[in-house]
């Protein structure tokens, strides 16, 4: 052991640590010898204090003000640092506050995209319903006015004696409607049901709802010879009529 | 410098205190700027050298370790590093040669030398120039014992063993003191 410690005291490595020109690697070497070796490490303080010796012996006054000169550039050097931090503070904020407002108008953004787009959607079906109801009026309008327009009207069997309905048919434009007018009430159960025998089939008409607007318009699908029942139906409607419950029916 | 200022200074390092600096300078200022000038001897070079290596024992204040060396040892290769590189970027072969020549009129070149340092120049001059040289090629040049063999033309074992006196001669002038603080310290 001692050989181990005469051998590395002779390779000059601690001289060369003890004045800062050691590889990482060696520096790593001479301060696990210094932390082991207690002799290494009284050599080394050795050295130290040499060192010290030999260099105040050569000690030399340095001239007037450097000293106020080396503490203005530390001074100026901790409040440039001071100033970057802050400044770099400030930026972290800023930065902050923008992705914070960008996520906030990216969010915005896409919900009122979507909001168009629904807002959009009821554009157009808003346009298409207005269209079908010109559509409607329109004919109905054709209808009223045509001198070829048929008016029948119609009313109800034993069942439904209070039931009026104007029915017109035009044979040239192949449009026909009905006004029902009355209706006497039903049970909550039942409903009244209209129905168009159109060339031998059955089509359902849909359930008359609002009898109270006694000035709707039906429109009735066209065809030669064609019939139009309204049964008595339980509520909800039927898929075909009942035969023994019709109410009314029309040819036309 | 005592114990007790050396801890006292690299308290103030760590909490950052510019104080440290100050003291610092007050105590090593001298022997640093003496450090630099015997390594690039130029003083207005060595001027330069101590306000870098201030200005990066300030900002390296926190690689200190007290455990690992004495707070001079620190300062000591910071500020001969700076010098070592100054040295190698600011000059040429050449001019280094004319500086060495100058060396020799060392003592004339600086005006500026406190009387009380009038003290350790004699203790300087009682060491042997022999055992000076030994000494200023390990501790200022940096040189392992073989090379300041090869260097100065000296047999190894005659080196070994003029540091070996000049190291003894280095312990008994400063070492009247040391062993007096270490008196103390044991009696404490």
């Amino acid at each position: 052991m001692k050989e181990k410690i005469r051998i590395f005291l002779d390779t000059d490595l601690l001289e060369k640590y003890l004045l800062g020109s050691t590889t990482q690697e060696e520096t790593l070497q001479v301060e696990r010898y210094i932390a082991m070796y207690p002799e290494v490490r009284q050599t080394f303080d050795e050295l130290q204090g040499n060192l010290e010796a030999f260099a105040k012996m050569h000690a030399l006054t340095p001239p007037e003000g450097l000293k106020a000169k080396i503490l203005a550039i530390i001074r100026a050097q901790d409040a440039g640092k001071r100033r970057f931090r802050r400044y770099a503070i400030a930026a972290s904020i800023t930065a902050f506050i923008f992705a914070g407002s960008s996520y906030f108008f990216y969010d915005q953004n896409k919900n009122l995209q979507q909001e168009n787009v629904i807002v959009n959607n009821k554009i157009k079906s808003l346009e298409a319903d207005m269209r079908e109801q010109l559509e409607d009026v329109r004919n109905q309008f054709i209808v009223l006015n045509n001198p070829n327009t048929r008016k029948y009207y119609m009313k109800g069997n034993e069942r439904a004696k209070e039931f009026k309905a104007v029915a017109y048919v035009n044979p040239v434009k192949k449009l026909s409607y009905i006004n029902v007018q009355n209706l006497p009430q039903l049970p909550e159960d039942q409903c009244y049901q209209m129905w168009a025998e159109v060339n031998g089939e059955m089509v359902d008409m849909g359930i008359i709802r609002d009898f109270e607007d006694n000035d709707k318009l039906w429109a009735l699908p066209y065809s030669d010879s064609a019939m139009g029942y309204i049964t008595i139906e339980p509520k909800g409607g039927n898929t075909s009529p009942t035969v023994e419950n019709i109410v009314a029916n029309l040819k036309y | 410098m005592s114990a007790l200022l050396e801890k006292h200074i690299v308290e103030l390092l760590g909490e950052r205190n510019e104080k440290a600096i100050s003291l610092l300078y007050d105590h090593y200022g001298d022997t640093l700027f003496g450090v630099a000038y015997k390594v690039v001897r130029d003083e207005q070079l060595a001027q330069d050298i101590l306000q870098e290596s201030f200005v990066k024992i300030w900002r390296k204040s926190d690689t200190y370790d007290s455990s690992k060396a004495k707070l001079f040892t620190w300062l000591f290769r910071i500020t001969r590093n700076t010098a070592i590189d100054k040295l190698r970027s600011s000059n040429t072969k050449m001019e280094k040669e004319i500086q060495m020549d100058v060396s020799d009129v060392y003592n004339l070149g600086i005006e500026s030398i406190k009387p009380e340092f009038l003290d350790v120049r004699e203790n300087l001059d009682k060491i042997e120039q022999k055992y000076q040289i030994v000494l200023d090629a390990l501790f200022f040049q940096g040189m392992t014992q073989q090379e300041a063999s090869d260097e100065l033309d000296i047999p190894l074992g005659t080196i070994k063993s003029r540091l070996k006196i000049g190291l003894r001669e280095l312990r008994k002038i400063y070492g009247s003191t040391s062993a007096l603080l270490a008196l103390i310290i044991s009696i404490l």
